[in-house]
Parts: C-alpha cells; structure tokens; sequence
C-alpha cells in the first residue's frame, strides 16, 4: 500500500531574466512595498497614521510660529509654506532614521542570501519616497482647493527639486546605514543633528528672517541643502516673487554649493558603503 | 571542461574583536588603543574544482569551517586570501526561508522571495499556484506565514528556493529539515537537476543521504579538507576520525584540540555516540523493526556523585519522538572514579519508527535535572528506510482480522458482537 502525497510531484524551474538591472529594479520594487504595507497594516488607520505626525507638527508649529511668534506676518502663504516644508521635513527624517538601520536590521538576510546590498537601502528610501509621494499629492490638491497653490512656469523646477531631494536622502542614508553596522551610537548622534538641521533649515519660518537678522548668518545657512530645497520648493510652488524669491536671489551664486553638496553627499555615501560592504556579511 | 565552481588557496581569517569598540564614542576615547583581535581561521588553504554536472556533499564536524565555505562561494563572505569563483548563475540556499517575512501571505511571499532569487513578478505570477501545489499549500495561499506550522514553511522555503533555473545549486543542511516525504521530494528534484546535467553542493550532517546521492563528497576538518573521494569512502574515513578522537579523549587528550586547556571542561563530558546495528557495526541505516543500539561514552573529569544520562530522538525536522533516562529506567551511574571513560549503551530491540531522517540528543545532568554538564545535539543521526509500506512515524504492530460472521446473525447483532 502506499499513500500518494498531494500536490504535484514536479516543478519546472523558471530562467532568470538576463538584465541584471531588471532583476535589481524587480527586487527593489518588491521590497520597497513589502516594506510600506508592512508599515501600514495591523493598525486600525493604516496610512492615516503618517499623515497624522506631520499634521500634528504642522499643527503646532503654525500655533507657536505663525501664531505666537508672528514668523512670516508679511506673507500672507506662510502657513502653506510651513505645511510644504514640514512634509518634506517628515520625510527627510523619517527616510534617514529608517534607512540607516536597513543594513544592520537586515543581519539575517545579509548573512544568507547573496544580493547586492544597496538594495536594501535603495528599497528604504523608495518605500519613504511611497509616502512622501502620497503626502505631496494630498498637500498640493488641498492647497490648490484653496488657492494657496500658485502654479506657473517657475513649478515646472519642482521636479528637479524632488530628485534633489531624494539623491540627498539617498547618499546620507548609504552612508549612515553602513557607517551604523560599525557605530551604533550613530543613531543618536543622528537624531540630535538633525534637531539641529531643522532649525537651521528654516522649515517653521522663512529663510529671509535670517536675512533680516544677519546677511552673513543668510549665507551660510543658505549652504544647507534642505534649506535651499525648501526655500526653492516655497518660490517654485507658493510665490509671490519678492516675498519668496529663489535661494539664488537670497545668496547669490553661492546658491550653487548646495547642488553641490548634494551630488557629494551621494557620491561619498556611495564609496563609502562600497568600501564597507564586504564587511557586513561578518560584523552583523 | 571548466569546473563551474573553482577554489584555489582559499583562506578565510575571521577576526574577531577582544574590545567592544561598537560605538563611534568608544573609538573617539580610545583613538590610541589600536583594536585588539583573535584571529581565527577557519578555513586554510583549500583547493578542489567541481566539474559540470557534479552532486557534491560537503561534511565535517561542527566547526570545521564548511559553512563558511559554502558562504564565500555564495560571495556573502571575502575570501582572505586565494579565490573561489563560480562559473555562471547560482542559486543559494544557506537556510530556509531567507527573506520571508511572517507577516505576509504565502502569495506574498512567493513573489518577495522570488524576487530575492531573481525573478520578476511578471514571471511568478503564471506560476504560483504550480508553486503552491508542489508546496502542497494551495488551501493556504492568502494565511500569513506567521501562521503556519514548520513543516508548512520549509515545504515553502524549499519550493521558491527551487524555482529559479540556474546551472548551480548551493544548498546548506536542507535534509535536516522536512518529513520523509518531503525529503523525498527535494531528493526527486535534486535527481532531476542531476539528470539535466546541473551542479550541486550539499552540505549536510546526514552522511547516509551523502552516500546515496552524491557522486564525490568532501570532509572538512578545521578548516583544511582531510578527505576528497567517494561518498562511502569519505563517510568511512569520517567515523574513524570520530572514533580516533574518542579514543584520544579517553586517554586523557584534549579531543583532537577541541577544548582549550583553559576551558573548564563539563563535569561529565560527552566524547561520543554511535549506532551500531545488530552485528555491533556503526551504522547510519536501519530498517523499521531492526534492532539498535546507541553506543554512549562519557569522560567523567569530577566527582559528582551519581549522575544521570538522557536521551531523546527526534525526527528531523524537531518533532520529539521519544526520550528517556538513566534515572526514569532505574539504572544508576556513578561518577567515580573520576578520569575515567563511562560506557553506556541502549538497545532498542526493534525500531519501531518508519522512514525518515532522525537524530539523537544527549545530555549528561545531576539527579534532580537542575544542572546540566553536557549536552549534544545532535549526537548522532540516523535514516529509516521503511520496507513495509506503513506511513506515519510509527510502526504500530497492529493486527488486522477479518472473520465472518455466521450466516444466521441478523447484521445488527453482529454490529453489537464487534463492538
């Protein structure tokens, strides 16, 4: 007698596809919404959730800022500004917290699969970009409703502004998760800069007050690219040109170092991760 | 012909770091220190080729650096020095499930770990339910995975990590896991790969299944390869070695440099298990009902008074079978005079387990269970091939009758007979 299993005894392998870009571009796709539907199931709201913490903070924000302090009383869109920077803000943070433990979380998967390790950041900051993506449409169709939104020619650098955005995001996060598998107080030290970056990336008022205290202050901060991009994102999106002019008309040429700052975050947050990569697999 | 896979000189040094220097802090304090290290080699010096189409197995004692060997093939691991380069697309299998995630569906999972291997969605989606009928999961297809049983995962992991058509397989301790049937199964597929002139590495403990399925196996031993040849042979030289070192532990040596000196060593220590079938031979094979015998010695390095050896079989994939003690069965052992080996054995009359791959655990511990001195596990595995045809686990020595009943009894008084 002899019991027969179910199912069927035999399973066709299937080839791989030959792009190793195709496969790359798969797997990213895969883990990055794994990761953004694992981040919004088993609680009641779900996605809600994420728009709850950058409303709060918009929230309170306008109160104290706005409100209390009376930052941007000459600008009449200052509170959509606000709610613009704070979006990008929420993801900027929330993007780099998470990546930087995209390596070091990954300890299994890294110590038994054979992949390139990038991925998992790259599938990080895009699973971060899924939602950002989603807070910004959800930002502009509001704003647009009430008219806060003016869109011109100038929006059509908001594009750009977006890449920049996310090669910024993308080369501090190569560099923070692999620096992380070797420093765990890195996520400290993380989170006390960027305290500092917020204030210093004028989210909660506009970056000419800093002009108005002090040009040379102005300039300096006008270097940081988070600055730069939000202050150009209020101008490309918000404007009334000589109340948000771009980070060039505030800083002059210098307006450029951020751009460039960016690209070097990148390409330094890249080497660094290639040069410590064959590392992972026996420090975690 | 070029071998698929090509190891030349390969040495592996794991350093491993004597200061906690995890900390950017740490190494801002201690900016002068330079780092201290034990190095550790695990693997010297090794040098093989595996020609198209080879079934090789890869075994040694725990520690012997085969691991890592599989790991660097894979490329998870750097070579320190010499190379290990392979030949074409692979696919690796170091342990099961890797990149599942238990809060996903098995759908969901076949598509994440799919991709893992390099298989877009596109290509997945004709084949799921082919993936979940060969897993034998259909009715299961949208159940988290946190929700299903062992079994049901490994079927899984075993399926998806099957599904990508590659010229090289790597596979980790798969045999380990799974019921009989199953293993049935992955040993179907590993013969089809065979028969379509594809390469396999097998690293496993299960030396039985070694000798049916490979063509060539490899013993490591810290670290350097002692024996290259076929299955039977290297699985003989295999249990000599272990009976070698048993003896050398008996005398009084550090077993074959094990243990360092300054390593306490266990109170009662387990040098070593063997199964020995009906003609006192080491054996890795029994058929349901043969007689059994575990061969135990013990090294006793102090006095504690009387202590108590246990056992337990476990079927491969974790499920206890069976488990008993000297002190449940009334035997008293003693560990005086200390120094000395202690031989124990326990015979099984006839094996009353059908087919499958099991294990034996062993510990040695204090009368009342509360302090353990050794333990190993697995000590010994062992195969049962199942001549009768019986599924399950156990050989139940039932007895079937069929009588007649007289013609006169009316059916419902025969009913009231039977019951």
């Amino acid at each position: 007698m002899s019991v027969a299993a179910p199912g069927s005894g035999r399973l066709d392998a299937i080839p791989r596809p030959r792009s190793v870009f195709h496969r790359n571009v798969n797997l990213i796709r895969e883990l990055s919404i794994t990761q953004f539907k694992l981040k919004y199931t088993g609680s009641a709201l779900g996605y809600v959730w994420s728009l709850v913490k950058p409303t709060m903070l918009f929230g309170i924000m306008y109160l104290v800022f706005s409100v209390l302090l009376k930052a941007g009383r000459n600008d009449p869109h200052f509170p959509v500004e606000l709610l613009l920077g704070i979006v990008v803000w929420t993801f900027f943070v929330e993007a780099t917290t998470t990546a930087m433990n995209a390596i070091a979380g990954a300890g299994e998967l890294i110590r038994k699969a054979y992949f390139p390790r990038w991925i998992l950041v790259v599938a990080s900051t895009t699973s971060a970009l899924l939602t950002f993506a989603i807070n910004t449409v959800l930002v502009v169709i509001v704003t647009l409703i009430l008219g806060q939104l003016h869109l011109s020619l100038r929006s059509l650098v908001a594009p750009l502004l977006y890449i920049e955005l996310a090669a910024l995001v993308l080369g501090l996060s190569l560099l923070l998760s692999a620096l992380f598998v070797f420093f765990r107080d890195l996520g400290h030290i993380w989170e006390i800069l960027s305290l500092v970056l917020f204030y210093a990336s004028a989210i909660v008022f506009p970056f000419l007050t800093i002009k108005g205290k002090s040009p040379k202050l102005a300039d300096i901060a006008g270097l940081n690219p988070i600055a730069q991009i939000v202050q150009d994102l209020r101008h490309a999106l918000v404007a009334d040109v000589p109340v948000i002019p771009w980070m060039g008309g505030i800083i002059g040429p210098l307006a450029i170092i951020p751009i460039a700052i960016t690209i070097v975050v990148l390409v330094i947050g890249f080497l660094v991760f290639h040069k410590l990569t064959p590392r992972f697999a026996e420090s975690l | 012909m070029k071998p698929v896979v090509a190891v030349s000189n390969l040495t592996k040094r794991f350093r491993l770091p004597l200061d906690k220097s995890t900390t950017l802090k740490y190494r801002v304090t201690h900016w002068r220190s330079a780092s201290r290290y034990r190095d550790l080699y695990a693997l010297r010096d090794i040098s093989f080729d595996i020609p198209e189409g080879q079934f090789l197995g890869i075994t040694g004692p725990n520690g012997c650096g085969k691991s890592t060997l599989l790991k660097i093939m894979c490329r998870i691991y750097e070579p320190t020095r010499g190379t290990a380069t392979v030949d074409g697309d692979f696919s690796a299998f170091l342990e099961l499930g890797v990149g599942f995630n238990p809060e996903l569906t098995a759908r969901e999972n076949i598509f994440l770990g799919g991709a893992m291997l390099g298989l877009t969605r596109a290509q997945l989606r004709d084949k799921v339910d082919e993936v979940l009928a060969f897993a034998e999961l259909t009715d299961f297809a949208e159940q988290k995975l946190k929700n299903f049983s062992s079994g049901m995962q490994v079927r899984l992991a075993f399926t998806v990590a099957i599904l990508a058509k590659t010229d090289l397989l790597i596979m980790d301790e798969v045999l380990a896991v799974g019921d009989a049937s199953f293993q049935e199964k992955c040993f179907d597929t590993f013969n089809n790969y065979k028969r379509e002139g594809k390469t396999i590495v097998l690293v496993s403990h299960d030396l039985a299944a070694l000798e049916e399925y490979c063509d060539r196996v490899l013993l490591l031993d810290r670290g350097q390869i002692v024996s290259d040849g076929p299955a039977s042979e290297v699985t003989s030289t295999y249990h000599r070695m272990v009976a070698d070192r048993a003896r050398a532990a008996e005398r009084g040596l550090p077993a074959g440099g094990r243990r360092d000196s300054a390593d306490a060593a266990p109170a009662v220590e387990i040098i070593s298990a063997g199964l020995l079938d009906r003609h006192e031979q080491n054996t890795l094979r029994f058929d349901t009902g043969d007689p059994m015998t575990l061969d135990i010695r013990l090294l006793v390095h102090r006095d504690v008074g009387d202590f108590v050896c246990g056992m337990a079989i476990r079927r491969a994939d974790g499920l206890l079978v069976a488990g008993t003690n000297t002190f449940l069965d009334h035997v008293t052992v003693s560990s005086r005079p200390v120094g000395r080996a202690v031989s124990i054995r326990y015979t099984i009359d006839s094996l009353p387990l059908l087919a499958g791959g099991y294990i034996v655990q062993l510990s040695t511990h204090d009368m009342s269970g509360s302090s353990i001195y050794d333990a190993a596990n697995p000590a010994a595995s062992f195969h049962v091939n199942n001549l009768g045809g019986h599924v399950g686990l156990l050989e139940m020595e039932g007895r079937w009758q069929v009588g007649r009943e007289e013609d006169v009894s009316p059916p419902s008084v025969a009913r009231q007979t039977a019951g």
